[in-house]
């Protein structure tokens, strides 16, 4: 991304930097119309106490109300503690499982291509889809994993996975962390290919063994890339809507109700946009913060 | 390197084991579907059905409008990467080639607009399409999935127009070319890779999004979604998971057809710009 960006030495600059904005107007005027005229509303709504959106109205008073609530509500904090949960636990599984298969698939073997294909196919599948899948393979009564753990024995009575709720954040974080390693993997499979054959040579030629060479080469090569997919990653499961809303709905007893949920929840289930907003909001702030706090260095990447 | 034998036949064994593993809720979505409704009442399950029941695509295609929703998702992700593109294109390639004041800015705000939730922006949407009529209607899906995508298509297209030489519009210029012209005529058609993937790009998130679909069109079943089809299912037929396995696979299918056969692309557009 270094060095002479955005100049063309050839020709009459002043025609140059005309004809710049010109082909930026379509997107700055969309950007405007869609992203950034909402997100002023929304950011307006959060200090005004409102139930229901309604622009072609007077706005209401000022009031700082919504974020008091906020931040003395009970029902917030356990959306932050679910949701920062949910990161550490679907990240870590999401980067070993990512980086574990690209290293199997990244072996020479026959049907290597059919195996790549598959092990990131789940990337694929709508998340709306994953969500059938695993309702139903965590069905109470007649789903799989209850028979699996049954044979196994490791428990004797069947759990009812959707009313217990340590049980139901397991099946959310399962089936988050089926959509989402196989970008992890992806990516690293990208990385790995781009680690000079030589490297490897070298190590070779100087004894190291595969462990050492894993240890030396690849994991230090790969860093930069795994740094910016696991904060996609967790991007991703801050902002995640569709799984936890359709497998769960947030419950039971708010066990998996994370800072989205929680907004579109107080937005459209209660019909408090004003205090639905102030959540929204505070979730933006933490997000861009933590996002640029761990890309620091690159955050051209992001 | 040879390996030895030893060592392959432990390869082999973990590949096979791991996909198994990894895909097999994909194989059980398709044994569900062609299970009998009984049949998947019953411990132990059947790995395998008995008489497999092809017919059931035909019956739900017959009893659920399920063409209907995949030509919503299809209309949704055709408008809104249409629009994506042709306004990103632009942007991105004068982000890449000229030197704008706020370009730098603009950039960044679409950095950061990746990493908008949803659920926030569908607070505001949700009032302007009240406020505009647009409620219920193909356009509020179309422009709320634009949101989606262009800060991804935007940025995606200026990391590609920076791997093009810029010796390419020069030439072309010095061939008598207008600025406007080298883009069309040259850097347009040697980007065509590079455009497919991320059109295609645009067009999974859009078919993934289920948030905006929920809010703007649950009243107006003319319009549904695949997706939001499918949790309607969900809601009403928790018993029949049969006949919602065999609709999730038709819905399903386009998206797994498109990473199956374009996944070279594809691929290239999740990696653009990470590697650098």
């Amino acid at each position: 991304m270094a060095g002479g960006r955005f100049s063309l030495d050839l020709a009459r600059p002043s025609r140059q930097h005309w004809l710049g904005y010109v082909l930026l107007t379509p997107a700055v005027l969309l950007i405007a119309a869609i992203i950034v005229y909402p997100l002023f509303v929304s950011i307006d709504l959060s200090f005004q106490n409102v139930g229901i959106a309604r622009l072609d109205q007077p706005r209401r008073p000022f009031t700082l109300a919504n974020y008091e609530r906020l931040f003395s509500s009970p029902d917030f904090w356990n959306a932050c503690w679910v949701t920062l949960k949910l990161i550490l636990v679907v990240t870590s599984a999401c980067c070993v499982l990512g980086l574990a298969t690209a290293l199997l698939v990244n072996n020479r073997f026959r049907g290597r291509s059919v195996a790549r294909l598959l092990v990131a196919m789940p990337w694929a599948v709508p998340e709306v889809i994953a969500v059938v899948i695993f309702a139903w393979i965590f069905d109470s009564s007649f789903g799989l994993m209850n028979w699996v753990f049954l044979s196994l024995g490791f428990i004797d009575r069947t759990i009812n996975w959707f009313s217990d709720p340590d049980a139901a954040f397991a099946v959310v974080a399962t089936t988050m962390i089926w959509k989402g390693y196989p970008f992890v993997s992806i990516m690293s499979l990208a990385g790995l290919q781009s680690i000079p054959e030589d490297y490897y040579s070298a190590a070779r030629v100087d004894g190291a063994n595969a462990l050492q060479r894993l240890r030396f080469i690849t994991l230090p090569s790969l860093m930069p890339v795994i740094g910016v997919t696991t904060v996609l990653v967790m991007l991703w499961i801050f902002r995640d809507f569709s799984i936890i809303y359709v497998l769960t709905g947030g419950g039971p007893l708010k066990a998996t109700q994370t800072l989205s949920i929680m907004t579109y929840e107080q937005a459209f289930s209660f019909f408090r946009m004003g205090y639905a907003s102030a959540v929204g909001v505070v979730t933006l702030v933490i997000c861009v913060v933590a996002a640029k706090l761990t890309m620091r260095r690159a955050p051209d990447t992001l | 390197m040879k390996q030895s034998l030893p060592a392959r036949l432990v390869l082999y064994a973990s590949v096979i084991l791991t996909c198994a593993i990894l895909v097999f809720p994909i194989y059980w979505l398709v044994i569900t579907a062609l299970s009998q409704p009984d049949q998947l009442r019953q411990l132990p399950p059947k790995f395998w059905p008995d008489e497999p029941r092809w017919g059931v695509f035909a019956k739900i295609l017959a009893e659920r409008p399920i063409f209907l929703w995949l030509g919503n998702s299809a209309l949704a992700a055709l408008g809104a990467v249409s629009i994506s593109m042709v306004v990103s294109v632009l942007a991105g390639y004068s982000l890449s080639r000229f030197r704008v004041r706020g370009g730098e800015s603009l950039g960044l705000f679409i950095l950061t607009a990746k990493m908008l939730p949803a659920t926030l922006l569908v607070i505001p949407l949700f009032g302007i399409f009240r406020m505009t009529g647009l409620i219920g209607s193909m356009w509020s899906i179309i422009l709320a999935h634009a949101t989606l995508i262009i800060p991804f298509t935007t940025w995606m297209l200026k990391g590609y127009f920076d791997t093009i030489p810029r010796e390419l519009e020069q030439a072309a210029m010095v061939d008598g070319c207008s600025p406007l012209g080298a883009l069309f005529r040259v850097i347009l058609p040697v980007s065509a890779p590079g455009l497919a993937a991320t059109a295609l790009y645009g067009f999974v998130l859009s078919w993934s999004d289920y948030a905006y679909a929920r809010t703007f069109l649950t009243n107006v079943q003319d319009n549904w979604t695949a997706n939001l089809g499918i949790t309607t299912m969900k809601g009403e037929y928790i018993s029949n998971w049969s006949d919602i396995s065999a609709a999730s696979i038709l819905v399903a299918l386009p998206i797994l057809a498109v990473y199956l056969f374009l996944e070279r692309y594809l691929v290239g557009g999740l990696t653009a710009g990470s590697d650098k």
